[in-house]
């Protein structure tokens, strides 16, 4: 950027910065500013491919079900794809969520997948071929998931607070020793000859009311959604009003400083993993009992790692992540529908995905800068106001 | 026992490369969780290359065409690295957050690029770029030596390039005067700024030196396990190198040891599923080995683990 000779000259740079710049909207702001630079920079993508990106990003939000289509299927409409949509949303939100608490924490729990599998596993084998009634059986899966979540994350981080293991390589380790465990017992107890998966779950087990007829349409219910918006709202007030959260950010901050002020470091690294990996657990099974109704084995979710991402894209704050997940799912379903209407291939969405995170990563950059222009602004201001008192004086 | 060593140093010597890559990059201070981006980028570069210059036909021109690779990895990762650097330094990103997004970045791109490149070469869209496997040699009379002798058997021509590549990047980390610059970046970068050298310089530098071995690594595997370059080649080399570099305290020696052991390991373990005639379901069991050896191994020997003391932070003149 080259600094312009007066400061206050540019009206375009001062209305920038008046907007970005002030201190109580940038969590806001600036995310969004980076959204719409990575929008821009994928547009040029578009056009270079010879496609006109405003029909791209209208197809992405008609894929998603935000807007209506040309042209629908029987028993199909725009609260179909909607509905879809909020399927693969939840266990984004869960699975954002957990990544956030452990951050706060000061852990990188990059072990998400490996969180998600295991209680996905266990209660797909146990209340998934059961007959249960769905009355029972929900619950019941839910309350596995929160369970072996959160067994998985107290297992690392009392690996890290008795053993010195960083989380890094721990989850890493412990995310391909369960998968592995896991596709060993799929392969020999629970395959479906087919699909080479495990066998389907019953249907009065899933966290997903599949193929519904309502008001004359054909849909897929996510009953898990009702619980992801609270659980944002929980994880904020868990983080901004109890005493567990806030001493879970000042182990975050500072360890010694935690500990000087009476803190239990290692009670509080494993609680904050327990917690993030109950959370982890819930994405699991709505994503395994819910989103889909049966595990591959060997494969670890890609949705462990992308929920990093989200989690960031979100700044870690649980509201912000419930926006940065709708949108990253929004861009992934809406995409299937995007290479249809205008033929190109699916990775373009990955690809604006990436340049979203790319550009959002650099929010702290944008902050700098603008604060800097500020600064600027200010003291030629402050100078030029000299300059007319002095002339008065003259 | 042959078939172990093989087979293990095979594996282990990649992801050495690739480890003593995010070595440089977190001993001058800048975390690196990209390498498993830098990898597949290195090969995506290393493969695309090979397919742009030869049309599709390799047959004949295997060795050129393998050291072209080779050559277009280390640039390929090289260059893709840069992205990671420029967010981590100049950007002031936050570092484990500019390595996350890399890696999704680089699935997203080269799948992208490959089937773009397919279609374009091929007119086939499809995401994958067929190499064969790389050439081997046998050292003449030390390969018949008992055991050692494996050691000299069936290497892959990748294999002396990395252990070459190895002690090159141990003298320059360990002896030369920009190493010992570098290792003092990333535990007090206000000293190595007080002696008037640029820290960000100096670390943009060794993020790029990561990023080139990485990508080194990436094409060896690319070249051996799966024959090819496709999206499975993000299958968590990166990832398993991080945690083979954090196990060797971010030393080169013990780092070496940490990645003998996931390949010999690996290779033990499937041959003990074909000893015991087991299912390839039970072969799963035995693939947890190395991981699980890890863990253990960690337990008794992380509590004196650790790492250096500006790892991570972003460099801020104005600090004390």
């Amino acid at each position: 950027m080259k600094k312009p000779k007066n400061a206050l000259k540019n009206p375009f740079r001062r209305g920038f910065i008046a907007i970005l710049g002030n201190e109580k909207y940038q969590g806001f702001t600036i995310p969004l500013f980076a959204i719409i630079l990575s929008l821009l920079a994928a547009s040029l993508l578009l056009l270079s491919l010879g496609k006109n990106p405003l029909i791209a990003f209208r197809s992405l939000l008609q894929g998603s079900g935000l807007l209506p289509k040309a042209s629908y299927a029987a028993k199909k409409n725009i609260l179909t794809d909607f509905m879809s949509m909020l399927n693969i949303l939840t266990p984004m939100i869960f699975a954002a969520l957990a990544v956030a608490v452990a951050l706060k924490a000061g852990l990188f729990n990059i072990g998400i997948s490996g969180q998600m599998l295991v209680p996905g596993f266990i209660a797909s084998i146990t209340v998934g071929y059961s007959k249960l009634p769905a009355a029972a059986a929900l619950p019941l899966v839910l309350i596995i998931g929160i369970m072996g979540g959160a067994a998985v994350g107290s297992l690392i981080g009392w690996l890290k607070h008795r053993f010195n293991i960083n989380e890094v390589v721990s989850s890493i380790m412990l995310n391909y020793i369960f998968s592995y465990i896991i596709s060993y017992f799929i392969n020999t107890n629970y395959i479906d000859a087919v699909s080479r998966q495990s066998r389907y779950i019953s249907a009065n087990t899933r966290l997903t009311l599949a193929n519904i007829e309502l008001f004359g349409l054909k849909m897929d219910i996510p009953l898990g959604f009702i619980l992801a918006v609270p659980a944002a709202f929980l994880v904020k007030f868990l983080m901004d009003k109890t005493r567990v959260g806030y001493e879970l950010k000042v182990v975050g901050l500072n360890k010694k400083a935690a500990q000087y002020a009476g803190i239990n470091v290692g009670k509080n690294i494993v609680m904050a993993m327990a917690i993030s990996g109950a959370l982890a657990g819930l994405a699991g099974v709505t994503y395994y009992l819910g989103n889909f109704n049966s595990i591959q084995p060997r494969v670890l979710s890609s949705l462990g790692f992308d929920s990093i991402a989200v989690c960031l894209l979100g700044n870690s704050h649980p509201i912000g992540i419930l926006f940065s997940s709708l949108l990253i799912t929004v861009i992934s379903k809406g995409s299937n529908y995007m290479s249809s209407t205008i033929n190109v291939p699916q990775e373009i969405s990955q690809l604006i995905t990436g340049l979203i995170l790319l550009f959002s990563a650099c929010g702290a950059y944008i902050k700098h800068r603008v604060s800097l222009a500020k600064d600027e602004i200010r003291d030629e201001k402050l100078r030029l106001k000299q300059e007319n008192e002095e002339g008065d004086r003259v | 026992m042959n078939y172990i060593i093989i087979e293990g140093l095979a594996f282990a010597l990649p992801l050495f490369i690739i480890a003593i890559g995010g070595i440089f990059s977190e001993r001058s201070g800048v975390t690196n969780l990209a390498l498993e981006g830098f990898q597949g980028f290195g090969a995506f570069a290393g493969a695309a290359a090979v397919m742009a210059i030869s049309g599709g036909n390799l047959a004949g021109i295997e060795t050129p065409m393998f050291i072209t690779a080779m050559v277009f990895a280390l640039l390929g990762g090289m260059v893709f690295s840069m992205l990671h650097a420029l967010l981590c330094i100049p950007f002031k990103a936050n570092q484990v957050i500019s390595g996350v997004v890399i890696n999704i970045l680089a699935t997203a791109l080269t799948a992208f690029l490959t089937s773009q490149f397919n279609t374009v070469l091929f007119g086939k869209p499809t995401n994958k770029f067929v190499l064969g496997i790389c050439e081997k040699f046998t050292v003449p009379f030390i390969s018949e030596v008992p055991v050692l002798g494996a050691f000299f058997t069936d290497v892959y021509y990748y294999q002396p390039i990395i252990i070459a590549a190895a002690l090159v990047a141990s003298y320059v980390l360990y002896k030369s005067r920009f190493g010992l610059r570098l290792r003092a970046c990333g535990d007090n970068p206000h000293a190595v700024d007080a002696a008037g050298i640029s820290v960000s310089k100096l670390r943009f530098i060794a993020v790029m030196i990561s990023g080139a071995l990485s990508g080194l690594g990436g094409m060896c595997f690319a070249y051996s396990i799966s024959a090819s370059f496709s999206p499975t080649i993000y299958s968590g080399y990166g990832f398993l190198a991080i945690a083979a570099l954090i196990f060797g305290n971010w030393k080169i020696g013990p780092t070496l040891l940490a990645c003998l052991l996931f390949g010999f390991a690996r290779s033990g373990g499937y041959k003990l599923a074909q000893v015991l005639g087991l299912t390839s379901a039970f072969a799963d069991i035995i693939m947890i080995l190395p991981y699980v050896l890890t863990l253990l191994l960690l337990m008794f020997f992380s509590s004196t683990n650790r790492a250096p003391r500006a790892l991570g932070e972003i460099y801020d003149k104005g600090k004390r």
